[in-house]
């Protein structure tokens, strides 16, 4: 018998990913499809089953999630109609809301608080904001910012939109 | 012909050649661009939240009743799926609950698209046919995904745009393997060995420049390359334009029309070659 907690979690995917994600074979379309396959543990064709196995805590916490480049290639071909992505997609956003610590996680995070306050990204200081959390990325951000820097691709400005507050809430209101 | 234009957020940083090489082709060809009112960011590939990611993309369209055309795959990708999604009535109505004017439908065109189906009507503004120019078409991930206007598994549309320009598409295996760029920051290293094997398949099929159609594919495959030959310990040297770039090239727009010194490999000696060409025949 499934507990309340991995009842809830595998429909709590199903709602955001679709229920069509019942319908998996485990044929590993996906997975072998995948461009970051070779670096993912889970796989994603794992990684579905323990959605539907309600298997929470390793469904959250592992770095397939950010791994996963949204090339769509899942989702074109899966025999079933699933999109496997949005599987990863509706697992960030559960990580996201059980402020679960990734580098990647923390990217995705920052960039939807950019867009909910501004509207629009500015990629300055989201790259400032988030070697805050993850200094290990300094390095290669200097290498491109020596590319962008001489040709007048850094910005100082700060982007915005007029409606800030219609982008609120549509973040806030759509995102329940 | 006159169009909404969606530039993006890119278009505004790291890919200003983009939004430059396309308003100068637009203009070339006599197409006017309306910039769409007070757009918002997509929310590329960082937004999970589906509905979120319908309602962004819903706010923009709302702006306007023209068709939207944009040159950034990935602004093109979500707001075709966005559009898809609000043929359900049921979300159509949730979206509309939040918005400020009302989403009532919208046809979304890439940029490649509008130049195709002009040149291939006429192509008498081709005043520089780039013969002999061998070019790797590189289409990435999503112009083509979600499906319904190209192949997403093969698509031909760049190639048939290089045939019109009078160039040699280059026999290119990796065309549609992703670039990585969406997970380039907190994931480098997978991102770099992606890019990396782009970037060979396109050596090693003898191309003089590659042409991207995505503005973070481009930021891979060209601002990165640097740190990719670095990485690798080997030379690739190709310079990689945005597709916008090289139509302008044949169209005759000259370097600065095309933001031709904001690409990190320089496009220089690649075009030096193609006036030559020119000139001998």
């Amino acid at each position: 018998m499934a507990t309340a907690i991995e009842e809830d979690f595998k429909n709590e995917v199903l709602r955001l990913a679709g229920e069509e994600v019942r319908t998996c074979i485990q044929c590993g379309t996906c997975s072998a499809s995948c461009p970051t396959a070779h670096l993912m543990k889970p796989s994603i064709r794992r990684l579905v089953k323990l959605c539907l196995e309600g298997r929470r805590e390793e469904a959250l916490h592992n770095e397939t999630l950010w791994l996963c480049t949204s090339c769509l290639l899942c989702t074109v071909r899966c025999p079933r109609g699933i999109r496997p992505k949005m599987v990863v997609s509706a697992l960030k956003e559960l990580a996201d809301r059980e402020k679960i610590e990734s580098p990647g996680k923390n990217y995705d995070h920052l960039f939807n608080k950019q867009i909910e306050e501004y509207g629009r990204i500015s990629e300055l200081p989201l790259i400032g904001e988030f070697l805050l959390f993850y200094p290990q990325g300094t390095v290669q951000s200097m290498k491109v910012g020596l590319e962008l820097l001489p040709r007048g691709k850094i910005t100082l400005e700060r982007e915005q939109v007029m409606g800030k507050d219609e982008v609120k809430r549509i973040m806030e209101e759509l995102g329940k | 012909m006159k169009l909404a234009y969606y530039p993006g957020c890119v278009s505004l940083s790291t890919g200003k050649e983009m939004d430059r090489s396309t308003r100068a082709v637009f203009s070339s060809l006599e197409i006017e661009l309306e910039e769409l009112e007070d757009w918002n960011c997509c929310g590329a590939t960082h937004v999970s939240n589906e509905m979120v990611a319908t309602g962004l993309a819903a706010r923009n369209m709302s702006q306007t009743e023209l068709d939207i055309v944009t040159s950034c795959s990935i602004c093109y990708s979500n707001l075709r799926a966005a559009a898809m999604k609000l043929e359900d009535v049921e979300i159509r109505a949730k979206v509309n609950a939040v918005l400020e004017k009302e989403y009532k439908g919208a046809k979304i065109r890439h940029a490649l698209d509008v130049i195709l189906e002009v040149l291939e009507k006429d192509d008498q503004g081709i005043v520089v046919p780039l013969k002999e120019l061998k070019v790797a078409a590189y289409y990435g991930c999503l112009l083509s995904r979600p499906p319904g206007v190209y192949s997403p598994e093969y698509p031909v549309v760049l190639e048939k745009l290089i045939r019109i320009l009078q160039a040699d598409a280059v026999d290119f295996r990796r065309k549609t393997f992703c670039c990585g760029g969406p997970i380039f920051m907190p994931k480098e290293e997978a991102a770099n060995e992606t890019a990396y094997r782009i970037l060979k398949d396109a050596k090693e099929a003898g191309a003089e420049v590659i042409i991207t159609v995505c503005p973070l594919c481009q930021f891979m495959l060209d601002t990165k390359q640097r740190s990719v030959e670095q990485r690798y310990g080997e030379e690739i040297g190709i310079p990689v334009l945005y597709v916008t770039q090289l139509v302008g090239i044949a169209l005759g727009l000259g370097p600065d029309d095309l933001g031709m010194d904001m690409n990190a490999v320089s496009p220089m000696p690649m075009m030096e070659r193609i006036y030559q060409r020119m000139a001998e025949q």
